[in-house]
Order: structure tokens, then sequence, then C-alpha cells
């Protein structure tokens, strides 16, 4: 008899994961053969930009499909692929940061590269999951590589509160989010997403009142694993001391990657578990669009009002991510097809802005060494470009028109004001709300760099051509995008043309 | 409802009833002489030394990490060598041999990371070249 390997076809459609474990693979063997080399950190920053621009080639011959993988674990369609072109372009910024950073000791500049396509393969498998095992298996590959690169300045007190913090905080939801889980097994017999979804739709809603309220309560628990990844109330208290903490090229990408493949995961759970398009809850059904609007209008309000205060500009941006964590949660709740494209435009107008703001503070910070809202007095005078990039990025995150960060913001509103439902009119006018104090904070920035005298230091502020060139890379799409958008929607759109 | 659990309470409360009955009888039977070595933590017939809670070596862990690479080979290396006789059999020694090597070669750069970088090397300056503040 031979044995069945049908369910192990699907080779192909993992290419993309096949070759970033291969560049793991060939980054700790380089590393280690050239360990003695003075040329080690350019060539293992070059072999690890190549496997991630052979990982991108991959996806875009990978043929998306609905069909599932290997026993129903993956799936390859054109959201997950979407979704892993925006992590590894986001790992791409990430290594190049990285190497740029004198916070990474040019001796363990592999090791960071090592960890960081590990975290990307994660990311990619998390994008694609769809059964709660391999879900599960994806978010801790994920999370793993970041505790540890959480820590990564050795000797620093600072770093190593941070990636204690971040495994604590991180332990906790997993474990919350492995008991819901169980929960749901246990509900459902199986660990496929569409068939909790049918069980939970032919069981919970006929087995009474403590089957529903089960059901309520072991999606809630679940949640806590989705709300940690993507830095939401109440589950955002690690971030701002992780992002003051950690080095900062890797907060740069702590702020967008494993957030976008934190959604990926969270719409997928959502939407391939318990029935596409959610709507407003008819009577007897769950009330999810309602939980997560009411989690969305908690985590833009926390997030913004804490950054009010914020003298620490990577707290301030922590704060600030976990803002849009909320725009973007009031989408996922909606859960509309227009809701989802918002969700895919926003990602990568939303790496742009942010890891550019954050190569601005780097860059300040190696000039100045000052992490401060004061730090970035006088700047505009002592490197305009600097300045000017980061007022074009900060605006943008406000959602400002002609930025890209208004096509993002508006395509999320717009998708909840769709609804016609008086709680989605509210959550939006709570988004409104906080767009426009976000408007102060960010300004505060612009006002220190272009208003403010320097306290001290008149010395231009330099920033090394490979820095600047990375900065206009992100600025200029950010830019454009605010007024040719057709393209990126129509990748976008293109990507949700199969069914789910 | 819920009557099959009586079984299990029935359980409970005949074994606390008889430890409790063992325990009370012998009083009575065991000779009673008290000494301060008795009264002193147990550790595997060794005379305690000082407490338990201080800083271990790190370099425990660190071999404790690398130890875990070769159980987890003995754990996925297994299954493969349970099917590995059939597999032949039926023409796919291949597989087997494809899977195992491509596996090992992993694992082999692994150790070879390790020991490359000196983490097996037990008299090794742990603190690096910066000290904790």
């Amino acid at each position: 008899m031979l044995p069945d390997l049908a369910g192990l076809r699907g080779g192909a459609a993992i290419l993309p994961e096949l070759v970033l474990t291969g560049t793991v693979f060939a980054v700790l063997v380089l590393d280690l053969a050239l360990r003695r080399s003075a040329r080690r950190g350019r060539v293992l920053l070059l072999v690890t930009c190549l496997g991630l621009a052979a990982a991108a080639t991959a996806i875009a011959g990978v043929s998306a499909g609905a069909q599932p993988l290997f026993y129903g674990m993956l799936v390859a369609d054109g959201f997950a692929l979407f979704v892993k072109g925006v992590v590894i372009a986001a790992a791409v910024v990430g290594a190049i940061l990285a190497a740029l950073s004198p916070e990474i000791r040019r001796d363990q500049l592999g090791e960071y590269l090592i960890l960081l396509v590990c975290l990307t393969l994660g990311m990619c498998l998390l994008a694609g999951a769809r059964n709660l095992l391999m879900l599960y298996l994806a978010l801790e590959l994920v999370s793993l590589p970041s505790y540890i690169l959480a820590g990564f300045r050795h000797g620093d007190r600072r770093s190593s509160e941070a990636a204690l913090k971040y495994v604590v905080f991180g332990a906790a939801a997993s474990g919350l989010m492995l008991f819901g889980f169980s929960l749901l097994y246990g509900l459902a017999g199986t660990l496929d997403l569409p068939g909790i979804g049918a069980a939970v739709v032919a069981r919970g809603l006929q087995g009474g009142l403590d089957a529903q309220l089960l059901v309520v309560v072991a999606v809630l628990l679940s949640l806590a694993g989705f709300a940690y990844k993507v830095a939401a109330v109440p589950f955002h208290m690690w971030c701002p001391d992780v992002y003051e903490g950690a080095p900062t090229p890797f907060v740069a990408f702590l702020s967008v990657a494993p957030k976008a493949a934190g959604f990926a995961a969270l719409l997928r759970f959502f939407l391939s578990g318990f029935g596409a398009p959610l709507g407003f809850p008819a009577p007897g059904e769950f009330p999810w669009p309602f939980v997560l609007g009411v989690l969305a209008m908690a985590t833009m309000t926390v997030g913004n009002l804490a950054a009010i205060t914020q003298d620490n500009v990577k707290r301030l941006l922590a704060y600030s991510s976990i803002a849009h964590a909320g725009y973007l949660l009031m989408a996922v709740a909606v859960g509309s097809p227009l809701a989802i494209r918002g969700v895919l435009l926003y990602l990568p107008i939303y790496l742009l802005m942010n890891m550019g703001a954050f190569l601005v503070v780097m860059a300040v910070h190696d000039a100045t060494g000052s992490e401060t809202v004061d730090g970035f007095r006088g700047l505009g005078a002592r490197a305009p470009y600097l300045a000017v990039v980061m007022a074009v990025f900060l605006f943008s995150l406000t959602g400002i028109p002609p930025l890209a960060g208004f096509i993002g913001k508006f395509f999320l509103f717009a998708a909840a004001l769709q609804t016609k439902s008086m709680f989605f009119y509210a959550v939006a006018v709570v988004g409104v709300v906080n767009s426009v104090i976000s408007l102060y904070y960010y300004a505060r920035i612009v006002r220190a760099c272009f208003l403010e005298k320097p306290a001290d230091a008149q010395a231009p502020v330099r920033v090394g051509s490979p820095a600047a060139a990375l900065l206009g890379a992100l600025a200029v799409p950010t830019l454009v995008l605010g007024i040719w958008w057709g393209p990126l929607l129509g990748v976008v759109e293109k990507a949700l043309l199969l069914p789910r | 409802m819920g009557f099959e659990f009586v079984v299990v309470l029935l359980f409970l409360t005949t074994s606390a009833v008889i430890v409790g009955i063992a325990l009370w009888l012998g009083r009575f039977l065991r000779p009673r002489l008290p000494s301060a070595e008795k009264a002193s933590t147990y550790e595997c017939g060794e005379r305690p030394i000082g407490s338990a809670w201080f800083n271990f070596n790190p370099r425990f862990y660190l071999f404790a990490l690398v130890f875990i690479v070769f159980d987890a080979e003995i754990a996925l290396t297994y299954p493969a060598a349970a099917v590995a006789r059939r597999w032949i059999a039926e023409g796919r020694a291949w597989l087997v041999v494809a899977e195992i090597v491509l596996f090992l070669a992993i694992l082999v750069a692994a150790l070879a990371y390790v020991w490359g970088k000196g983490e097996l090397d037990w008299n090794r300056d742990l603190a690096g070249p910066e000290e904790m503040p």
C-alpha cells in the first residue's frame, strides 16, 4: 500500500516559506564560515536581502488558490500572499536598518539577521494558517525570535527589561489564547477554522444559553493572543516599555510586520471561523462586531490620550501604533469586503510611514544621543532633509491629505460608514475625534523641528547616504500614494478576487 | 446527573481515611527518636549545603539548550525510522534517506554554529565586552 501523500502536495505554494528557510540556513552557515572576515556584515546583509527578494519573487509566482494545503493546515490565497508580501518588504527594510544602526554590534549582525528571517517565516505561515494548531505554532514562531531581538542590546538594562516584559506578557496572552482554542476544540471537535465555524453555527446557535456563553468565552480568550500581537487594549501595556527599551531598528520592524501578520490572522479567524461578512448582529447571533468595535474604540482612545503626555519619541510612537491598531480593529469589526480591502491597503501604507518615522528617530538618536521630543528641536536647521521627511511621515500618520495615510484611513472609515448602523457611526465619530487628538502630538514633534531653537548643540546632524536613500525610498511612496493610489488598490482588489 | 462522579468521591474519601488510619496506627508502633538530621531537608541522602536559592551557572542553560537539539533529533527521526522498512519495500527508499539527511544536515549546522561560536567551551568569559551597569 502506498502511503497517502495527496495531502502533502502543495510544495509549490509554500515556495516562499521554503526560500525563507533556506535563507536562514545560508545566513547561519555563512555567519560561521566568515566569522574572521572583515566583510562579514556586508555579505550577510546582501545574502539576507537576496533571500528575501527571492521569497518575494516566489510569492509573485505562486498561483493563488483557496484550496487547503497540507491536510488543511495552510492556504495560499490572494489575501495571504498579499500580507506575506508586506511582511517581506518590512523585513528587507528591517535588515537594512539593523545594518545601519550602531545599536546592533557588528559581530552580532548575523545572529540578528537569522532571527529576523525566522520571524518573517513565522509571519508568512501565520498569514496563511487556516488551522488553530498551525496558527498557534506560527504565532509562537513570531513571538520567540521577537523576545530575543527585543533584548538584543547586550548588557543594556532597559533592553533586558523590554525583553522580559515582552516574554511575561506574551506567555500570559499565549496561555489565554490556547485555553480559548481548547474550548473551541471541545465545542467543535476540530481545529480546522471553517469546520469550527460550521460547528459553532450548528451547535452554538441552537444549543441554548450555556453553549452560546461558552462560544463567547472561548472567542474572547482567543482574542487575547491576537490583541497582544497587534497591541490592542487591554493587551497593549507591553508596547511602550518594549518600544522604549528594544533596539530602534527592531522596534521599527516590530511596529509594522507582526502587526500586519496579527491582523491577517485575526481577520481569517473571524471571517473563515465565524462566517463572512459579519455585518451587524441580528438578535440571537453572536455580537462579535459589537465586541470588536468596543475594543477598537478603547484601543484608539487609550493610544491617543496616552501619547499626548509622552516626551520620549519612541514611547510616543508606541502609543501611536496602539492607536493605529484601533483604527484597523474598527475595520476588522465591520468585516465587510470594503473593510478587508481597507485593512490590506492600510498595511503597506503604514509600513512606509511608520518605518520611515522610526528611521528618522534612529538617525537623530545616533547623531545626538537623544530620544526625546526636545532632541528634535531645531532639526529643521540642523538637518533639513530629516526634518522634512519626518514631517511627511508624521502628517501621513495623522491622516492629512494629500498623503498616503489619508487614503488608508479614508477606506477604513468608509467601511465603517457603509454599514449604516448607529453603532459603527459612533465608532467612526470616536475615530475621527481621535485623529484630531493625534494631530496634536504628531505636530508637537514637527513644531520642535521647525519652530524651536535647539537648547545647546548647533552642529548639523549628519545622515549617511544609505540612510538618506532609504528615507527617500519610504517618503516618496508616502507622497505619491496619497495622490495616485490606483495601482496599489488594484493589487489589493486582485488579491481579494478569489473566495477566501 | 453527575452520578458517575460518586465513584470518584468514594475513592477520594477511602484513600484519605486509609492514609489517616495508617498514620494514626504508626504512632503506637514506631520508636520516637527525633534528631536535627531528620528535621533537615532531604537531598538525595546528602547533607544539604547552603540555600537552594542561588544563581546557577548560565553555562548549564546553554548546554541544556544544545541538548534539546539532539533530543528533538531522536523524537523526529524515530517516525521516519519506523516506516523506513515499509517505504523501502514500496520503492520509496530515496524519500526516507533524503528526509533524514536533510534533517541531520540542519542539526549538524546548528551544532557547528554552537561549536564555532565557542559556546561548548566551558572556561569562557560569559560577561562579554560590556558589563551590566
